[in-house]
C-alpha cells in the first residue's frame, strides 16, 4: 500500500545482479514448521496443480499449500457477488490439524468491527472519519462443507484473537470432526455472498467500477507453530500461503475485467453475461476489477526469465497518461529484475481507479496493482511514478517474499520504501525523485527522513502493525524510518553490499514467509559484519541518533603575550579544538572532517560511544570548518544542521528563506487589509 | 447619468499623483513584514548560518529540506507564524487608519500635508472600524456560499460521472465568490468615499446610501472594478511567472526586487480601485449638486458641515465635463 508517497527520476540501468550473485535455491519458509516436501513430487500426487502456465519457469516456484477454485457471479446493480469456493489445503504443518481459521476481510467494513472502531478512535486511514452506510460491506458464508466430513456450516465460530471484540466478524474458525494428518490434503467447499460497499480501504465500488480485494474466505497461515489469522485492523494488511488460483468471473459482457494471474478463457452466455477465467500460480492472493469503459493498453517486456505482459486498465479520462504509466512500470520492472532478482510471472496488471475511488489506489496484490493519478497530474509531480513503482516493488516485498504484514509490516512496506527510493533516485535523480516542478524539488530519501523525524522515538520497527502508538506512527515508522534505517546502513556496509544483500535475501526467501531475523542475518552474512549493535538500536529499539559539533575554534598559541605580533598566514601558530558531542542515545561511528585555512584537511573517525570527544591541533593555520558525516549518509541523524560548524558563516541561505517569508507575509497582509 | 468615460484612467492618474500614499503604504507593509520575520530570521541564523546545510538552501527550493528546517525544534515555526500574524493585524489596523487620509488625498485637488493626512486618518478611524464590522457581517454569507460551493465541488469530484465537473464547479464557485466579494467591497468602498465626501457620521446610513448609489450605477462601477482587478491579477501572475521561470534561486536581490515589485503593483491596483471610485463620486456630485448649496462665504471648520439634504439618488444624465462646484475638501484652501 502506498500512503500518498511521491518520488523521482533518472536513468542508468544497472548491471546484472544475477550474474554477480550466485543463484540460490528455494528455501522452505523460514520460521515455520513446514515439512519440506519436494515440490514436484508433492504436486504430482496432489490435488494442487503442478502447472506452470502463468509463470516463466518450467517448475513451480513455491511450495503450493493451497489451491483456490472459485466461481463468482457479479450482480452489477446490487454490487454483490455470489460465489462458490473449493479450497484444497495441504497440511504441511507437521502435525495433525482439526481446527482451521479463515479470514472474512470484507466484514471489516461494518460499524462495530475492529477496523472501523480503530479508524473512528484513532487518527485513521481518513483523518476526518465518519461512518457512511454506503461503505458498509459484508461477506457471508452460506455453506461450509468439508469433503468427506459433511456440512459444517453450523460449526462456524467467529473469533477475535487480537482484541476480543465480539462484534468483529473478520475471522472465523471451524473444528473438523477428525484431524487432517500431516501431508494430507483437505478440501473445503464454501459458498458465500459478498456485498461490496463504496470503496474504502482498498476494496469496493464507485459508480460502475469495482475493485474486489479481500473478497473470499481465505484460510490462515500456520506460522511459528501456530495458526496466524489476525483480525482485519485499520493498519494491517495481509498474510497468506502460496498456491494456485483458478477463478471464474461471470460479469456482464460489456465489462472489461482485470485480475491477478493470466486470463485463460472467456465465454459469452446468452443472458448477456460472460465468464472470464483466470489462472494464477505461486501467488497468495487474488484480486479483480471490472469497469465497462476501461481503456486497455498492453506492452511486453523481456525479463531475465522470459516475456512479461504489462497490462494497463486506464480510466478514459486518463488515457493520455498511459505512456507515463507504462514507462515507469517498464523501468521499475527492469531495475528490480537487474538488481534484486527475476520477475517470474507472465503478467503484471496495473489498474487506474476512477475519481472518487482514491482508497482503491496505491494497492498491491500478486501480479495486480493499482495506481493513483488525476486528470491534472503534471509531469514534474511524480505521483504516478511513485505509486506504480511502489506497488510494483511489492511484487517482490510481499508478493514473492511473503512476510507477515500483520506482525512485521516494516519488512514489506519499509523494505519496499527503501527500494523505491533507490529505483526512483536512479531513474529521476536524487533530490528530485518526488517532485521537480517550477524550481521546487524533493527527493525520496528526504521525504522518508521527514516521515521518520515525525515519529523518531515512538515505536520500534518490529511492533505489530496494529499495536503502533497510532496511525501516524505506524506510517512514519513502517515506511519512513525503515527506509532511513536501511539507507543509513549503507554507510556501514556500503551501497553495493546492501543491494547484494537484498538480492540474496530475495533469492533465498522468495515464495516463503521469512521473519525479521532472516532478513537481518542475510545482511550480516552478505556484508560479513556483525551488525547487532546497529539492529538492536535501529530495528528493535527506539534510540534516536544525533551527533553535533559542539564547539570548533582556533586560538593563537601566543595569546598570553602583552604585545602580540600581527597574525600572519603560515606563520602564526593556532591551537584549534573541535568538540563532537553525542546528543542522542543511539551510538553510531562517525567521521569528522576538519578543514584548515591553508587547505589542509584532517579526517577523524570516532566510534561515537562516549558522550563526547575533543580533537586538538597546533598548526600554522586556522580552523575553517568541522563536519560530521560530510557525505550526508547518516539519514538517521535527527538534526543535520548541527553536524557542521563553519567559522565563516554563510547568511545567503537564511536571507533567501527570510525573503520568502517576508513576501508571503506581505501578501497575506495585503489580503487581510482588503477587509479594511 | 455620470459619464464613466476615462474613469479608470483618471483613477490611475490619481494614484500616480498621490504615489506618496502608495509608497508609504507599501513601506509599512514591507516594514511590518520585516518585523514579523525578525524572530524567524534570528532563529534561522542560530540554526543555519554556521552550518554547511545553509549552502543547500541556495540551490532552488528543496521541499524535504525545507520541511526538515521548519520542523527543526530550534526554529519553532509556530511562534514565528503567530508573530507574523500579529504584524499583519497591525498592518490591517494601519490600513484602516490611513484609509481616511488616502480617500481625502484622492478627493483633494492638491497634495495633503502630513498633518492634514493624519488628521483625516484619525477623523474617520472609528467610523471605518464600525464599517469594517458591518462589512464582515455582509461578507459572512458570501464566504459561506464559497464554502458551500467548495463542499459541493468536493462531492462532485468524488461522485459525479464527469471527473472534471467538480473542478469546474470549484473554479466557477471561486470566481463567483471573488466577484461577489468584489461587489461587496465596491459597495463598502463607495460608503467610505461617500463618508469622506459628506462627513456622514452614521455608518448604517452611509452604507445604506452607498448601497443605493452602487446598485443604481452598478454596471459602470462593477466593470470599472473588474477591469482593475484583472490588471492586478494579471500582474501578480505575470510577476510570479517571471520569478519562477527566469530568476535563478541564487540571485537573491533580483528575486527580492521582482517579488516586491509584484506586490507593489498588487497594492497599487487596490488603491487604483479606490481612486477610480473616488473620481466617479466626484463626477456624481457634479452631476447631482446638493439641493441646499453650501454657504461658500461662511467660515468653514473641520469637520465639514454635512448638507442637510442628500444628493438625489436618482441619477440625472449629464454629459458635462466642466468642473462644477463640489463639496469642499478639508485639503482645499479654507476661506478665512
Amino acid at each position: 500500500m502506498n500512503y500518498l508517497r511521491l518520488s523521482v527520476v533518472g536513468v542508468v540501468v544497472v548491471v546484472a545482479a544475477l550474474v554477480v550473485v550466485p543463484s540460490v535455491t528455494l528455501h522452505p519458509a523460514a520460521g515455520t514448521a513446514k515439512v519440506a516436501v519436494p515440490v514436484s513430487a508433492a504436486a504430482s500426487s496432489s490435488g494442487i496443480p503442478n502447472t506452470t502456465s502463468a509463470i516463466n519457469s518450467p517448475q513451480p516456484l513455491s511450495q503450493r499449500v493451497v489451491h483456490y477454485e472459485m466461481d463468482a457471479k457479479l450482480d452489477p446493480k446490487k454490487k454483490s457477488v455470489d460465489a462458490t469456493e473449493v479450497l484444497t489445503y495441504r497440511n504441511l504443518t507437521g502435525r495433525p490439524q482439526d481446527t482451521f481459521p479463515f479470514h472474512l476481510y470484507l466484514n471489516a467494513f461494518q460499524p462495530k468491527s475492529t477496523f472501523i472502531t480503530e479508524t473512528h478512535n484513532g487518527e485513521g486511514f481518513r483523518g476526518d472519519f465518519e461512518w457512511d452506510e454506503k461503505e458498509e460491506a459484508s461477506e457471508e458464508v452460506k455453506s461450509f462443507e468439508v469433503e468427506g466430513m459433511g456440512d459444517l456450516t453450523k460449526q462456524i465460530q467467529f473469533i477475535s484473537p487480537d482484541d476480543g471484540n465480539p462484534n468483529d466478524r473478520t475471522v472465523f474458525q471451524v473444528k473438523l470432526p477428525r484431524p487432517v494428518a500431516p501431508g494430507e490434503e483437505v478440501k473445503f467447499h464454501i459458498s458465500f455472498h459478498d456485498q461490496f460497499g463504496e470503496v474504502v480501504a482498498r476494496t469496493g465500488y464507485k459508480r460502475d467500477f469495482l475493485l474486489a480485494g479481500q473478497w473470499f474466505p481465505k484460510i490462515g497461515v500456520w506460522w511459528k507453530d501456530a495458526w496466524n489469522c489476525h483480525q482485519f485492523h485499520e493498519t494491517t494488511e495481509f498474510f497468506a500461503d502460496f498456491g494456485v488460483y483458478d477463478v471464474k468471473l461471470t460479469v456482464p459482457q460489456n465489462e472489461v475485467v482485470g485480475a491477478s494471474g493470466i486470463e485463460v478463457a472467456s465465454t459469452n452466455h446468452s443472458d448477456g453475461t460472460k465468464t472470464v477465467e483466470f489462472h494464477g500460480e505461486d501467488i497468495h492472493d487474488f484480486a479483480w476489477t471490472v469497469q465497462s469503459d476501461y481503456h486497455v493498453f498492453t506492452d511486453t517486456l523481456q525479463s531475465s526469465l522470459g516475456p512479461v505482459t504489462m497490462r494497463l486498465l486506464m480510466q478514459p479520462g486518463h488515457a493520455d497518461q498511459a505512456a507515463r504509466h507504462m514507462k515507469i512500470l517498464r523501468q521499475t520492472l527492469q531495475h528490480f529484475d537487474d538488481w534484486y532478482g527475476p520477475y517470474p510471472y507472465k503478467q503484471i496488471t496495473v489498474v487506474d481507479p476512477p475519481h472518487g475511488a482514491k482508497q482503491a489506489g496505491g494497492m498491491e496484490y500478486p501480479t495486480f496493482i493499482t495506481g493513483d493519478t488525476s486528470w491534472w497530474m503534471p509531469d514534474g509531480l511524480h505521483v504516478v511514478e511513485v505509486v506504480v513503482e511502489h506497488e510494483f516493488g511489492h511484487q517482490y516485498w510481499y508478493g514473492m517474499v511473503a512476510t507477515n504484514e500483520f506482525e512485521e509490516a516494516w519488512m514489506d512496506e519499509g523494505i519496499n520504501q527503501y527500494t523505491e527510493a533507490k529505483v526512483m533516485d536512479d531513474i529521476f535523480g536524487k533530490d528530485r525523485s518526488i517532485i521537480d516542478l517550477w524550481g521546487v524539488t524533493g527527493g525520496e530519501l528526504g521525504l522518508d527522513r521527514t516521515q521518520y523525524l515525525a515519529a523518531a522515538d515512538r515505536d520500534p520497527l518490529t511492533r505489530f502493525a496494529y499495536q503502533y502508538m497510532n496511525f501516524g506512527s505506524y506510517g512514519d515508522i513502517t515506511y519512513g524510518k525503515t527506509a532511513t534505517v536501511l539507507h543509513t546502513l549503507e554507510k556501514v556496509v556500503g551501497e553495493d553490499t546492501m543491494r547484494r544483500a537484498l538480492h540474496v535475501y530475495f533469492m533465498k526467501y522468495r515464495f516463503t514467509h521469512p521473519t525479521a531475523e532472516d532478513f537481518l542475518k542475510t545482511v550480516e552474512e552478505v556484508s560479513g559484519q556483525n551488525l547487532r549493535w546497529y539492529f538492536d538500536q535501529a530495528v528493535y529499539g527506539t534510540q534516536v541518533l544525533d551527533y553535533e559539533i559542539l564547539k570548533a575554534e582556533s586560538q593563537r598559541t601566543d595569546w598570553f603575550g602583552k604585545k602580540l605580533p600581527d597574525e600572519k598566514k603560515d606563520v602564526t601558530v593556532y591551537h584549534s579544538k573541535v568538540t563532537v558531542h553525542r546528543k542522542g542515545d543511539f551510538i553510531f561511528p562517525v567521521d569528522v572532517l576538519i578543514r584548515f585555512d591553508n587547505g589542509e584537511t584532517v579526517h577523524e573517525r570516532w566510534d561515537g560511544r562516549d558522550r563526547w570527544i575533543r580533537y586538538s591541533y597546533d598548526k600554522k593555520a586556522k580552523l575553517l570548518s568541522a563536519e560530521i558525516d560530510h557525505e550526508n549518509a547518516i539519514g538517521l541523524d535527527k538534526d543535520e544542521f548541527n553536524n557542521s560548524y563553519v567559522s565563516q558563516g554563510d547568511e545567503s541561505g537564511r536571507h533567501k528563506l527570510v525573503h520568502y517569508w517576508i513576501v508571503l507575509q506581505q501578501f497575506a497582509g495585503q489580503l487581510l487589509a482588503w477587509f479594511a | 447619468m455620470v459619464n464613466g468615460r476615462g474613469l479608470v484612467t483618471e483613477g490611475r492618474q490619481l494614484v500616480w499623483r498621490n504615489q506618496r500614499v502608495l509608497w508609504w503604504l507599501f513601506a509599512a507593509n514591507l516594514l511590518l513584514a520585516f518585523f514579523g520575520a525578525e524572530s524567524f530570521a534570528f532563529k534561522l541564523a542560530e540554526v543555519m548560518d554556521h552550518s554547511f546545510m545553509a549552502q543547500r538552501f541556495n540551490q532552488g527550493v528543496d521541499l524535504t529540506l525545507l520541511a526538515s528546517l521548519l520542523n527543526h525544534p530550534g526554529v519553532g515555526l509556530r511562534t514565528h507564524t503567530l508573530n507574523s500574524l500579529f504584524f499583519n493585524v497591525v498592518f490591517f489596523v494601519f490600513t484602516i487608519f490611513v484609509t481616511g487620509g488616502i480617500l481625502e488625498s484622492f478627493r483633494s485637488s492638491r497634495k495633503l500635508t502630513t498633518a492634514q493626512f493624519s488628521e483625516a486618518s484619525g477623523h474617520y478611524f472609528w467610523r471605518w472600524v464600525r464599517q469594517m464590522l458591518l462589512f464582515m457581517l455582509v461578507m459572512t454569507p458570501v464566504l459561506a456560499l464559497g464554502g458551500a460551493i467548495n463542499w459541493w465541488s468536493d462531492t462532485l469530484s468524488s461522485d459525479a460521472a464527469l471527473e472534471k465537473l467538480g473542478f469546474w464547479v470549484m473554479l466557477g464557485g471561486l470566481a463567483l465568490t471573488l466577484l461577489l466579494a468584489m461587489i461587496v467591497r465596491l459597495w463598502f468602498d463607495m460608503a467610505q468615499v461617500r463618508t469622506v465626501a459628506t462627513d456622514e457620521r452614521s455608518v448604517l446610513r452611509s452604507v445604506g446610501r452607498a448601497f443605493k448609489l452602487t446598485f443604481s450605477n452598478f454596471r459602470m462601477l462593477f466593470f470599472m472594478y473588474l477591469r482593475i482587478s484583472l490588471v492586478g491579477w494579471t500582474f501578480l501572475l505575470f510577476g510570479l511567472w517571471v520569478w519562477i521561470r527566469f530568476i535563478p534561486a541564487t540571485r537573491f536581490w533580483l528575486s527580492f526586487l521582482v517579488l516586491e515589485l509584484t506586490l507593489l503593483i498588487w497594492l497599487a491596483t487596490r488603491l487604483w480601485q479606490r481612486a477610480s471610485e473616488s473620481a466617479w463620486y466626484q463626477r456624481y456630485e457634479v452631476a447631482n449638486p446638493p439641493v441646499a448649496p453650501v454657504m461658500m462665504d461662511a467660515p468653514l471648520a473641520y469637520p465639514l458641515p454635512v448638507p442637510k439634504t442628500e444628493p438625489a439618488e436618482t441619477i440625472v444624465a449629464s454629459e458635462s465635463t466642466n468642473q462644477e462646484p463640489r463639496l469642499p475638501s478639508m485639503a482645499d484652501p479654507q476661506p478665512s
